[in-house]
């Protein structure tokens, strides 16, 4: 156990597991794929000491890629915290490149990550609404993949998980809903956003709102696996080790 | 063909528990920490025991091959056991003055256990094998303790990881690592921190989850024993778990070395809550410095409970005879396995075996075919080692065979090959 949050560590998260969720968005939500119709646009974030990635828009669909060389608007950021401050809301990004283009960085992209943000932190009552419940609790499992993987690979405490990871994907899957996975390579982990097709161990849940119970903290995983509303198999010692690394999500996602 | 069992008076149990009870039903025996794929193959409570058999809630009778993860050596309710600790708690048990029966069982375990000059008396595993470290470090005034990974020695913080929730980071940050049976890197380790180790604590074998259980190599614990003398670390065996189902004298003695400091539970008292740290005169006076107690660790209903277990496990011709039950019970799975064409390893000493089925890497084969013996009558576990008892019959090891002989051919009729 360990406190402490890691500002590299939240970079990481950052990158990959919530702005990573905006490929996802823009697979579920109409509203995401209006905000892009017609408009064609690659942002890169440069993270000095951190990730580099750009977020590559076109004809409604988003793509994620490593790196930050290939960019129409290229956001660079002198440490991780500078980064991590423009995600919460209280640092402004300002452009190396793309000065012509900002007006899709403040229209369409802030609308967008405003967007995701009201699924990922809903407001009172908009869990209410069926469809948006659905899209927030499927967005909600790619994040929680996508930041796994980050605090294997960057936390310290993380890292300790992974190391004793063994190789093989990781399964996370809700009954008639969506499916992720974590594949673990030389105990370096990365998040899979499609349906894996074969996996070491899995980890499922019965259904959508089981789930989201679980990832909100309302229900205890074990009292789950005893009544069945959740199952494990294969590799279990991954999935032991994976539920460590979540207890480390709920800190840096909170 | 056997029965199917069911368990639905045991999800209604799970239920109210889990509204009262941290986790429903919290470690080991658990259907989380205790592996129980799928869970609902699984009882999760029971309602009596007898010999080498528990009976669930829901009335299912199970030839149990965990004997509470090892407590029950000799069967259940053992009538010589427990007429002992009858007769003890006649006279007084939790007294303001302890009884002589510490005084006998202490003399009793020094008489049997080769290493042993004194005895030191707990409660549970954890008690012995967190005492042994302190007196490690208050005997070599050194911090360090050198692991061999995929161990298990309890739940104090200690014996934890850095990653394990409630675990600070400066309760294990003076363990170190090492990988079993690789003895140049264990000298590498020795090496690299040289006159701060306190301590090596291992079991006598590796009875790690999840992959075959690995025996030492030849020579390797003497070399090991050396390499400790040389360094003036303390040799600690945590004999909890193979404790007196190896040898009679200790684990130690079976791979032919002497430990320093060798802790025993399970098997000690056939069920009775006590276990011990057994050690070398030359570390008593530490022991007798340390602060360490508890409010029933001097309780004598153990102390007679154990001294009949040991006596009974002497005349019984144990462990050997538990070693010839497991080889028979071995040789039948594997028998059987072979039969459907499955590749079912058979590890560790034949007392303690564990199982698995190699022919799949995800374990997944293996969890249906021992819930397939679960729910037939055969309490096996998934990824933890099984333990025998003195009571099990060639009939009950027939029936064993028997049921898995069923749970084989229903796994492979899901798996065509």
């Amino acid at each position: 156990m360990d406190s402490t949050m890691d500002q590299t560590t939240l970079a990481y998260i950052n990158m990959y597991a919530v702005l990573g969720a905006l490929p996802t968005l823009c697979e579920l939500s109409e509203q995401a794929r209006t905000l892009l119709a017609d408009k064609s646009c690659a942002v890169g974030f440069a993270v000095k000491g951190g990730p580099q990635a750009t977020l590559r828009f076109a004809n409604g669909a988003c793509t994620f890629e490593e790196g930050a060389e290939h960019c129409d608007i290229k956001l660079p950021f002198s440490a991780p915290e500078k980064f991590n401050a423009m995600i919460n809301g209280t640092g402004k990004p300002f452009p190396s490149k793309g000065f012509t283009k900002l007006s899709f960085l403040l229209g369409p992209f802030t609308k967008l990550t405003d967007l995701l943000s009201s699924y990922l932190k809903p407001a009172p009552g908009a869990l209410d609404d069926e469809n948006f419940f659905n899209v927030s609790t499927t967005l909600m499992i790619h994040v929680i993949a996508g930041a796994v993987a980050q605090i294997g690979n960057h936390d310290k405490v993380g890292r300790a998980s992974a190391g004793y990871i063994v190789d093989g994907v990781i399964c996370l899957r809700i009954v008639n809903g969506p499916s992720v996975g974590i594949l673990a390579q030389n105990h370096v982990l990365s998040a899979i956003h499609t349906p894996p097709k074969q996996w070491m161990s899995y980890m499922e849940f019965s259904d959508i709102r089981m789930a989201r119970a679980l990832f909100d903290g309302k229900v205890n995983a074990v009292v789950c696996i005893g009544n069945g509303s959740v199952r494990v198999g294969g590799m279990v010692s991954q999935i032991d080790n994976v539920n460590r690394i979540l207890d480390r999500v709920g800190r840096y996602l909170a | 063909m056997h029965e199917i069992y069911t368990h639905e008076k045991s999800r209604e149990e799970f239920a109210r528990a889990a509204k009262v009870i941290p986790s429903g039903v919290y470690g080991h025996l658990g259907p989380a920490e205790g592996c129980f794929i799928p869970v609902d193959a699984f009882p999760l409570f029971s309602s009596r025991a007898q010999g080498s058999y528990f009976w669930d809630v829901d009335g299912n009778r199970y030839i149990d091959y965990m004997c509470a993860y090892g407590p029950n050596v000799l069967g259940y309710n053992d009538p010589d056991v427990d007429a002992a600790a009858a007769a003890q708690r006649r006279l007084g048990d939790c007294t303001t003055s302890p009884s002589t029966k510490m005084i006998d069982f202490a003399e009793l375990l020094v008489d049997t256990v080769k290493s042993a000059d004194w005895a030191f008396f707990a409660k549970n595993g954890n008690d012995v094998t967190t005492m042994a470290v302190m007196a490690a470090r208050a005997y070599t005034h050194r911090k360090k303790i050198v692991f061999f990974k995929g161990y298990y020695h309890g739940i104090s913080p200690w014996t934890q990881k850095i990653d394990y929730s409630g675990v600070l980071e400066e309760e294990v940050w003076n363990n170190v690592y090492v990988d079993w049976n690789d003895f140049d890197q264990l000298a590498e380790a020795f090496e690299k921190n040289k006159g701060q180790i306190a301590a090596l604590i291992a079991q006598p074998y590796m009875h790690g989850n999840f992959k075959d259980n690995e025996l030492p190599l030849p020579d390797y614990w003497q070399k090991v024993r050396k390499l400790c003398t040389d360094n003036d670390v303390v040799l600690v065996i945590d004999d909890v778990r193979a404790g007196f189902r190896l040898d009679i004298a200790g684990s130690d003695h079976y791979f032919g070395f002497e430990a320093d400091l060798i802790c025993f539970c399970k098997a000690l008292a056939n069920g009775y809550n006590v276990s011990a740290l057994c050690g070398k005169d030359f570390l008593k006076n530490t022991i007798s410095g340390l602060s360490y107690t508890g409010s029933y660790w001097l309780s004598a209903v153990p102390f007679a409970a154990g001294i009949a277990c040991i006596e009974k496990m002497k005349k019984l011709g144990m462990p050997e005879l538990l070693i010839y039950k497991g080889t028979l019970v071995k040789n039948g799975l594997i028998a059987a396995a072979q039969k459907y064409g499955f590749d079912l390893h058979v590890s560790g000493v034949p007392s303690l075996f564990y199982l698995r089925i190699a022919d799949d890497p995800t374990l997944m084969l293996h969890q249906e075919w021992i819930a397939e013996c679960v729910r037939r009558g055969v309490f096996f576990t998934n990824h933890h080692n099984h333990f025998l008892n003195a009571s099990l019959t060639d009939e009950d090891i027939a029936e064993t065979i028997a049921v898995a002989d069923e749970a084989f051919a229903a796994v492979r009729e899901r798996h065509p090959r």
